[in-house]
Formats: structure tokens, C-alpha cells, sequence
């Protein structure tokens, strides 16, 4: 499903934000990606939807080679991907339910497919009610779930998401949490970066460390951890 | 592409304009502006053109014998018409056919010449040359037969406007040129501000897997309401102004000198002046909403 082989990633500025990355995540699986601020967690998901190519190395995301596909094709790279982020990244002048059709449009879905996946993905996060409502008349955590709504819409085999609660409360960031882990037990492939501790120790799922850019432990039903044991154990 | 995907880019295209109205006008008035010259030049280029064709479709020489002269004295013209040897063969126009002609030729305005007739008109001679590289100095023998009183020699009428008509087309391809290019920097930038609003939205479509041209179509059909809006008001204005003028020029020229120079007629030439302006319009606009949207759709 994803497979990173001998990843280095190193920016134009000089700055290597991952190195030695082997990691192999079937599918299914539902991996946290850890680690302090800078460890290079954004990097691996950019790479993961090619907004950034592999200095070194290999990346293979659903059989698409990223650093070999062509620019024509990163569309489809995505369709095959949810992608949630952080700030939501919503359109403001669009209702919910027209969020989330926005998606379907434009992989040239008919009429009849959005009228009836639309409101199926509506009701799994649970916002059925908030159809018409503007995404500016949400609360954060229901915008957030509008986002995942979107990105589950069109049925990916994989999805991704960097830090999606960063900007919510603890217990919101736990309902979206478990909505994640529901959906990964419908069969979809789940990778969350984050750094929220007691959300990971809480969930018992694959945990991938990073620190300065390596993979500094990965466990299946990991925790969170801590991180100057890890430290001390790998620098 | 599906229909129901072209119908959401047309959408997006106009919402775009609309948003964005502002510059739009803007550039909708500088490609009017273009598109006016242009249609100036272009009408003149037709006027020529036209009357190139009148002047082809007359005799190559016709010969005019002053009013007063008798039958006699014509038939000597004639006859040292006939004698000279760089003429093929002569054909006379009597006063009558001549009267005929200038009616036919004053359409629904034949009150004037009552109380005139066919006396007015002088007896002509229309000639066929042998070889029309010497029509020059043909004409000047012509000019000197007793009788004669002018010579219309269409030829050299032809040669000076098709000499304007070159002058014409050089200046306005160099005028449209520069002002084309104005024109499509100016959509170029026009467009350029609407992805600049709408960088938000590309982004997250760029997330969702849309493809560029489903992204860039929208801002491209913008550029190209901006070009036919630009091409229907120019046009509208032309129309205007070229009917004033048509009904001007009718009035003076017929009382000045019949059978000279004269003008086309707006609808013979309206549906060709509008495919070009629509043409050219819809070019432009494309041409500057492609380049904004490459340069600045790095999708
Ligand atoms: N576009 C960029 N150009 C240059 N350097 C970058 C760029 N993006 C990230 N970096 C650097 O790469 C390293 C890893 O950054 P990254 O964003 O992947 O970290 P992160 O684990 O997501 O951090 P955080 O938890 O703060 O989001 C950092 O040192 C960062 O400064
Ligand atoms: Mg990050």
C-alpha cells in the first residue's frame, strides 16, 4: 500500500527532514506517526501525496512510483487518497453537503452517485443534520468532520491526514480519533501524524517515531513513549 | 469531458468575471477599444476592396465626347478610334444608353433628372486594349482626337487605391498588433487577479485530486467572455458609427460626383465584420487567460 525504501528527503535550503526512511504499511493498517516538532512527520505525508518528491529513494503509494510519476498523473495519485489537514481547508462559500459533492464533481461523478454517497458520508461522521449549514456556522471539530466526509467521499483505499486535530480540544480530538479508527475498521487504511500523547497511548494502534528527520522506533500497539528514552537510545 | 463538466466550467467562468467585476470592465473596455480600431481598419479595407471590384467591373477605357458634338462629328471620332492599331475594338454607349445607365444607377432617387433628357448625357466609348501595358500612352493619343473630352482610365484608379489599400493594411496590422498585445497583457492580468483571489479554493482542488485543466478551464472561458463581450460592444459601436456615415456619405457624394467613389453597405459587410471581431476577441481573451493560467496555475 505505502513503501518508502531508502527515503532521504533533503529541501532546496539545505535542510534534511528525513533520512534512512524504510517503512512498509499494508493494507488496512492504521499507523500514528510520531514525534517532536521538526522530526520530519509533515515531510513523510507530503511525500505520501507528492507535494514533495524523495531526494533518495523510493516511494510507492497504491502501485504510483512518486518520484517517477509523471505531473499529468498526481491527480489520480490523489483520488486514490483522503487528504485531511490540520486548518480543514473547507470552501467557505459552499454549503457542507456542497463540500462534500465538490469532491465527487470533480472526479466527473453522475448526478445520481453524489446524490446517494453524499449523504452516506455525511451520516458516518454524523453531521446529516448540518447539510446546508455553512462551514463558518461550524465548531471545529464538526468542520473537521466535514473534511473527512470529503476525503472519504470518493471511496480511497488510503487515507491521510497531518495533525487533524491539531486545532481542537482534547475531546473532540478523541471523537475524531475514534471516527478515524471506525473508518479503518471498514477496511481503509488509515495514516495519522501527530503529536498528541494521550491520544495515541489511548487508541493502542502502530506507532512510527521519528526524531531529526529517522525512524526511531516502530511498534505495533505502540504508545506515545518517551521521547528522551528514545532519544538517548538512537542519537 | 462530460456535458455536466463543461457546464460547471462555464459556470465557474462567469461567477469568475462576475466576482472579479472590477477588472473585467476594465478589460472588456481595452479590448473594445482594440477591437474598434481594428473594426475602423478593417471597414476601410472592405470600402477599398470594394470599390477595387466597381472599378474592375467598368471598362478598362472609356472614351467621352463632349455633349454638344453631332452625329458626324462622332462618327469621326469613331472612326479614328477604329483606325488606331493599339485598340482591339471599340463599342459606342449612345445618349440613350447612357441616361438609361445614370438612372439605373440613382436607384429610387430618379426625380432628380425630370425635366431632363437623355440630351444631357455625353455619347462614350467603351475600348478594348490589345496590350494593357501600353495603356498610358494610348490614353494620352485618345485625349488628343478632336472630340474627345475625357477618358476614364479605371486602371489607374485600381493602382492608386490598391497602393492606399496596402498602406492601410500595413498600418493597421502594426496598430492591431501593438494593440492586441496590449489587450492580452491586460486579460493576462485581469486573470491573474482572480487566481490570486481564488488560491485558496485551487489549492484545496489540487487536494482532491481535480486535474489542471479542470482547475484552469474556468479562468480560460473568463478570459473568453472578456473577449466577446469586447467584440459585441465593439461592434455595436461600429455599427453606429458606420450607419451615420453610410447615410452621410449617400446624401453629399451622389450630389458631388456620381459614379465615383462609394460606400458598401452596412448589412453586406456587418456579418462579416462581426465573425472577425468575435474571432479575434475570443483569441485574445483565451491567449490571456492561457498565459496567466500558466504562469500562475502551477498546478
Ligand atoms: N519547505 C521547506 N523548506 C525547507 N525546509 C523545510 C520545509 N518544510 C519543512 N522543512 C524543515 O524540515 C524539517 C521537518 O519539517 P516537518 O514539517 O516535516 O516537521 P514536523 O514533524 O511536521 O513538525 P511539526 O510537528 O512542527 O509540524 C524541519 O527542520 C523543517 O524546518
Ligand atoms: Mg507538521
Amino acid at each position: 500500500m505505502v513503501e518508502f525504501r531508502n527515503v532521504m528527503k533533503r529541501y532546496p535550503n539545505g535542510t534534511v527532514a528525513l533520512r534512512d526512511i524504510n517503512l512498509k504499511i499494508r493494507k488496512g493498517e492504521f499507523v500514528f506517526v510520531i514525534g517532536p516538532s521538526g522530526s520530519g512527520k509533515s515531510t513523510l505525508i507530503k511525500l505520501i501525496m507528492k507535494e514533495e518528491d524523495p531526494t533518495e529513494g523510493e516511494v510507492i503509494v497504491n502501485g504510483y512510483n512518486i518520484s517517477t510519476l509523471p505531473r499529468n498523473k498526481i491527480p489520480y495519485l490523489r483520488r486514490s487518497l483522503g487528504i485531511v489537514f490540520q486548518d480543514f481547508r473547507l470552501l467557505q462559500h459552499k454549503t457542507v453537503y456542497e463540500n462534500v459533492a465538490f469532491a465527487m464533481q470533480i472526479v466527473e461523478a453522475t448526478p445520481k452517485e453524489i446524490r446517494r454517497q453524499v449523504p452516506m458520508a455525511l451520516a458516518l461522521v454524523g453531521l446529516s443534520k448540518k447539510a446546508d449549514v455553512y462551514p463558518d456556522q461550524l465548531s471545529g471539530g464538526e468542520q473537521q468532520r466535514v473534511a473527512l466526509a470529503r476525503a472519504l467521499v470518493n471511496n480511497p483505499s488510503l487515507l491521510i491526514a497531518d495533525e487533524p486535530t491539531g486545532n481542537l480540544d482534547p475531546e473532540i480530538s478523541l471523537e475524531i480519533m475514534k471516527l478515524l479508527s471506525e473508518i479503518n475498521q471498514r477496511g481503509t487504511t488509515v495514516i495519522v501524524a501527530t503529536h498528541e500523547k494521550s491520544i495515541v497511548d489511548a487508541m493502542k494502534k502502530r506507532v512510527v517515531a521519528l526524531d531529526r528527520g529517522q525512524i526511531v522506533r516502530d511498534q505495533e500497539k505502540g504508545i506515545y513513549g518517551d521521547e528522551d528514552k528514545d532519544n538517548k537510545i538512537y542519537s | 469531458m462530460k456535458i455536466r463538466t463543461i457546464k460547471y466550467i462555464v459556470k465557474e467562468g462567469f461567477l469568475n468575471t462576475y466576482r472579479n467585476k472590477l477588472m473585467s470592465l476594465a478589460s472588456v473596455s481595452i479590448v473594445t477599444a482594440t477591437l474598434l480600431i481594428f473594426g475602423i481598419f478593417f471597414a476601410i479595407i472592405l470600402n477599398l476592396n470594394y470599390n477595387i471590384k466597381a472599378f474592375q467591373e467598368q471598362p478598362e477605357l472609356e472614351a467621352f465626347c463632349y455633349t454638344e458634338l453631332n452625329d458626324e462629328e462622332i462618327n469621326q471620332v469613331k472612326e479614328m478610334l477604329m483606325n488606331n492599331d493599339k485598340i482591339e475594338s471599340v463599342q459606342m454607349v449612345t445618349r440613350k444608353e447612357a441616361f438609361e445607365k445614370l438612372k439605373e444607377m440613382l436607384d429610387n432617387r430618379e426625380e432628380m433628372l425630370e425635366g431632363y433628357s437623355e440630351n444631357i448625357m455625353p455619347v462614350s466609348f467603351i475600348i478594348n486594349i490589345k496590350d494593357t501595358s501600353r495603356t498610358p500612352e494610348l490614353v494620352e493619343e485618345i485625349k488628343g482626337i478632336f472630340g474627345i473630352e475625357s477618358v476614364r482610365y479605371s486602371q489607374r484608379v485600381i493602382d492608386i487605391m490598391n497602393r492606399i489599400n496596402s498602406w492601410v493594411k500595413w498600418i493597421s496590422t502594426a496598430f492591431v498588433a501593438l494593440l492586441t498585445g496590449i489587450s492580452v497583457f491586460i486579460i493576462s492580468n485581469t486573470i491573474r487577479l482572480t487566481v490570486f483571489a481564488r488560491r485558496k479554493e485551487i489549492n484545496i482542488m489540487k487536494y482532491i485530486g481535480a486535474t489542471d485543466w479542470f482547475i484552469r478551464w474556468p479562468f480560460v472561458v473568463e478570459g473568453v467572455i472578456i473577449g466577446i463581450a469586447g467584440a459585441v460592444l465593439a461592434f455595436i459601436l461600429l455599427c453606429y458609427g458606420y450607419s451615420s456615415i453610410e447615410s452621410n456619405f449617400h446624401s453629399d457624394v451622389t450630389r458631388l460626383s456620381i459614379n465615383f467613389i462609394s460606400i458598401a453597405a452596412l448589412r453586406d459587410i456587418a456579418s462579416k465584420v462581426f465573425g472577425l471581431l468575435l474571432l479575434i476577441g475570443s483569441s485574445v481573451g483565451c491567449l490571456g487567460s492561457m498565459i496567466s493560467v500558466r504562469k500562475h496555475l502551477r498546478v
